[in-house]
């Protein structure tokens, strides 16, 4: 379902000149399946997932996502994509309704198609007498279910999330833990990033492992563990990021 | 091209413009409020200096009773009291009376009159014009109490009659002062009306960061700009439309409608002549909204929104100010220049007498400059280094 090949980004900053964000990243998404882009911050997990979502245009290289290519096909891309990240804002004058109705219409719904699509969200999540309250007035938890619906409003068959639970307590990131479970058991393909390295280790059927830009190692946990020789992913990572310093070394004795 | 992508947009920027309060004051407030209370301001202001002007004027400075022989009498004949002062120059300076009146003789005998005023002040200016008439009507009957006993025919001083006619109707006259204000203010508060929705959407959007979720949806560049502009826009034009609304109530229906009238020495506007300036004004909107939607984008935040955009209202109303000087006309080359354009047919709507021909190419005009306006925002919208400016 995402196919991404020799992907590069790079920008122009003032200060630094060219800053290559992703380096030449290659790998598989397939549906039914979570696939962590695991990184610390900067680590180019941001850019790799609005390159595949074609809100920023790669330097090089290319992706398919759903069969459309993310270079000559944006928009084919787009309609099949549900894209959150963790640190977009809410529409706070509008309400869950409205704001539904507006990326329902976005995603090509209309009438009673939508409405009724809507509908279905709202009792999915719950809204209750809250649908028509404007989102300023919710509370934390309510928000992001808000996100969430709007992202899957459409019924797209690829989820991007980004950092999806950051800066959120641990009852709301279970809310976003779920809505992922539940994604792939209805068969959708979900690419998320995180630094989380508990979440990654619970939800994800593959990691991807991002750093300075370069994809440092990709595999299923056990792939990652053979690989590294280290148990628990937080050691895996640090190994593969070459901050041996700061590997825990009496892991194997401890297990 | 989707419509029904920007049809899906614009509706979403008006219930976001309907609920912003910054929003609500610039295009609501603003016009409604402060045009009657501006009326109510000048009208009070203007009739206060009137009366100001009317009790000031019977005073004149003079050096002492005795030392204005020839035209003591014809001053008080005029209604003026003479009030003795020692420095006839200062008293009128220092607003002590309304002018001054001097009299001296030279080596032959001859009189000479001075009258002093204060030409920055029309109570002076009055009381000039009040004394100069009183001084000439004396001239007058002095000469013709010499002529009685020479012989010579009184008629001589009179060999004809000189009188001249405005031919302006009382509707022109008023249509030239409102016209010509009107223009002006209601640009401006166009331009202040769009102000706020343009930062809103697109700056303000980048801030609260709403805006990475419609960039990741099937909505296409353009129909998003469109959709943007044409909320912008409507702000605008509505804005117009109260100033206008707001204007023909203080002139026509408000209870001080007469007194505003008066004291303005205008006749009402008529209600065929505000709807033609709303007709003239709405491309404007759009070139505004177009304007204002291309440079907000640039902007990372609400704050450098309104620090870029703050200049543009400062800078539209430049041409809008040389739209009212009087005497300019509106030819066929001028009425390509924006804002300026839609200024002087804006007068010359109030003074019933605008050329087809610079109104159609003034309209034509605008509507491209709209046209371009939009193609540059939906350039910047396309510019990821722009949007993704941090």
């Amino acid at each position: 379902m995402i196919r991404v090949e020799n992907l590069a980004k790079s920008f122009e900053d003032k200060k630094r000149g060219a800053v290559q964000a992703l380096e030449h990243v290659s790998f598989e998404v397939k549906p039914r399946e979570i696939f962590g882009l695991l990184g610390p911050n900067g680590a180019g997990k941001t850019t790799c997932l609005r390159l595949l979502a074609t809100i920023l245009k790669p330097t090089s290289g290319t992706a398919e996502v759903g069969g459309a290519d993310i270079v000559r096909s944006p928009e084919a891309v787009r309609r099949q994509i549900g894209f959150l990240s963790g640190d977009m804002g809410y529409y706070a004058r509008l309400t869950p309704r409205e704001v539904l109705t507006f990326f329902g219409k976005l995603n090509g719904l209309e009438g009673a198609g939508l409405r009724q699509r809507i509908d279905e969200m709202e009792a999915t999540f719950e809204f209750g007498e809250f649908a028509n309250t404007k989102i300023d007035k919710l509370s934390t938890g309510m928000k992001q279910k808000v996100a969430i619906a709007r992202t899957v409003l459409h019924d797209p068959p690829i989820l991007i999330l980004d950092e999806p639970s950051s800066g959120l307590d641990v009852p709301t990131a279970r809310l976003i833990e779920n809505f992922m479970l539940r994604a792939r058991e209805s068969g959708k393909c979900i690419l998320f990033s995180t630094h989380v390295m508990e979440e990654a280790e619970y939800l994800c059927d593959r990691i991807g492992v991002v750093h300075q830009g370069k994809l440092k190692a990709l595999g299923t946990m056990d792939e990652l563990r053979a690989q590294t020789g280290k148990q628990r992913l937080r050691e895996i990572f640090l190994t593969l990021l070459d901050m041996v310093e700061l590997v825990d070394k009496s892991e194997g004795a401890r297990k | 091209m989707n419509l029904k992508i920007s049809a899906a947009v614009y509706q979403k920027e008006l219930l976001e413009i309907f609920r912003d309060r910054r929003t609500m004051i610039s295009m609501v407030v603003v016009p409604l409020a402060a045009i009657p209370l501006l009326f109510m301001l000048i009208s009070k202001f203007m009739s206060s200096r009137e009366e100001q002007a009317k009790g000031e004027a019977v005073t004149v400075g003079v050096l002492g009773e005795d030392k204005v022989p020839t035209v003591l009498k014809a001053l008080k004949a005029a209604g003026f009291q003479p009030m003795p002062t020692a420095d006839l120059r200062a008293a009128v300076e220092k607003k002590e009376v309304a002018a001054s009146v001097e009299e001296t003789a030279d080596a032959s005998g001859e009189t000479h009159i001075s009258i002093y005023i204060d030409k920055t002040r029309q109570a002076s200016e009055i009381a000039g014009d009040k004394i100069q008439t009183a001084l000439d009507k004396l001239k007058m009957d002095t000469v013709r109490a010499s002529l009685r006993g020479s012989g010579v025919a009184e008629k001589i001083l009179t060999p004809f009659d000189l009188k001249s006619v405005n031919v302006a109707s009382e509707k022109k006259m008023s249509g030239l002062v409102f016209g010509s204000a009107l223009g002006y203010v209601v640009i401006l508060l166009m331009f202040t009306g769009a102000m706020y929705p343009a930062i809103d959407m697109t700056a303000g959007e980048k801030e609260r960061r709403t805006l990475e979720a419609v960039l990741a949806s099937p909505a296409g560049r353009n129909e998003i700009v469109l959709g943007k502009i044409g909320a912008t826009a409507t702000a605008a034009f509505i804005t117009a439309l109260l100033t206008l609304a707001s204007m023909a109530y203080s002139f026509r229906f408000s209870p001080q409608a007469e007194s505003t009238q008066e004291a303005l020495h205008m006749a009402p506007p008529d209600m065929g002549s505000l709807a033609m300036v709303l007709i003239t004004v709405l491309p404007t909107a759009i070139v505004a909204a177009s304007l204002m939607v291309a440079i907000a984008i640039c902007a990372k935040s609400y704050k450098e929104g309104q620090s870029y955009l703050t200049p543009i209202v400062m800078l539209a109303a430049f041409p809008a100010v040389v739209g009212m000087l009087p005497g300019l006309e509106l030819t066929p080359a001028l009425a390509l220049i924006p804002i300026f354009n839609v200024c002087q047919l804006v007068k010359e709507i109030f003074l019933g007498e605008f050329s087809r021909v610079a109104y159609a190419v003034a309209f034509v005009a605008n509507l491209a400059y709209a046209a371009i306006g939009y193609l540059v925002a939906a350039r910047i919208f396309k510019s990821e280094s722009v949007l993704f400016r941090v």
